[in-house]
């Protein structure tokens, strides 16, 4: 019931949006804007993945060398997640061309 | 395949992992895979209660939970001796401190209380509830903790000498329906499937 409701209200806001802004462009666009966000989405990714490996790898370090204890959980942060998204946002702008 | 398309592979993989995992009963189903049915429980000569950590001041969630199944299961006679272990975290005051004042305000009487706060990790936690208990001959514990840590736990306090008695604690949302408590779910198992992970290419297990 949750679902089919928070899935319902995320479809009638998308359509709501496309009849009031999106009214006569190209269908094309529209996939295309679907190839770019699942390309943040993966960027992002690559982001978490690397921000966890490294955090995983400096918790280890500080405690090898004696710096102190970091818990390995401190990586279970979900601010990281959010971290990593925007890392993503602003990589994904700076590679595109830069408009004139 | 270019850079980009990988990306968008990848994208759209994790986009249908994050559906199935927040629209459907999947995480629930690896739940039952991972976690199994619960071992019946057993009286023993000591109860261990292991940490979760504190937020600022206060017990987390699941230390509190852990804490309070603790009590109920001494209350009930499951073992004369309560351990109640956890360190002090990013603050002054140590959990085990904390939790050993609980218990005490539920009635457990203070020589049946013992607290410890060295262990940092699970593996810690086994070894200085060795030192604790083998001196007294309590060799067969009731485990507490978590659900899905239960399995890596046990293994680590058996290696340590114990003879494990697992009394499990629900800590996870398993069985909701909320897309956030299933994503919430889905990531306590990743995380303790990672845990699991480490401890074995560490040596550990």
């Amino acid at each position: 019931m949750e679902s089919a409701f928070i899935l319902g209200v995320v479809t009638l806001s998308s359509a709501a949006a496309a009849m009031l802004f999106m009214r006569g462009r190209p269908r094309r666009r529209f996939a295309s804007a679907i190839g770019k966000a699942l390309e943040t989405v993966g960027i992002a990714a690559v982001f978490l993945f690397l921000n966890l490996g490294l955090g995983f790898c400096l918790a280890l370090l500080a405690r090898a060398v004696g710096v102190g204890f970091v818990s390995l959980y401190v990586n279970d942060d979900v601010t990281i997640v959010i971290l990593s998204v925007l890392q993503a946002l602003v990589f994904q702008w700076w590679r595109e061309p830069e408009e004139r | 395949m270019t850079a980009r398309g990988a990306l968008r592979l990848l994208g759209g993989l994790l986009m249908a992992l994050f559906a199935a995992f927040a629209f459907t009963p999947l995480a629930d189903v690896m739940h039952r895979a991972v976690v199994g049915p619960p071992p019946p429980l057993e009286p023993a000569r000591a109860i261990v209660v292991l940490g979760a950590g504190m937020v600022g001041p206060q017990l987390s969630d699941a230390s509190l939970r852990r804490a309070l199944h603790g009590v109920v299961l001494f209350r009930q006679g499951r073992g004369p001796l309560l351990v109640m272990l956890g360190g002090p975290g990013d603050g002054a005051t140590a959990e085990a401190n904390v939790r050993i004042r609980l218990a005490r305000e539920m009635g457990v009487p203070p020589e049946a209380l013992v607290a410890d706060m060295r262990g940092r990790t699970t593996r810690e936690e086994s070894r200085v509830s060795w030192e604790l208990l083998a001196p007294r001959a309590a060799r067969k514990i009731l485990l507490v903790t978590g659900r899905e840590h239960m399995p890596r736990a046990s293994a680590l306090f058996r290696q340590a000498g114990f003879e494990v008695v697992p009394a499990p604690v629900d800590e996870l949302p398993a069985g909701a329906v909320r897309p956030q408590d299933r994503l919430a779910l889905a990531r306590g198992l990743l995380r303790e499937l990672v845990a699991r992970a480490y401890n074995r290419v560490a040596g550990y297990l």
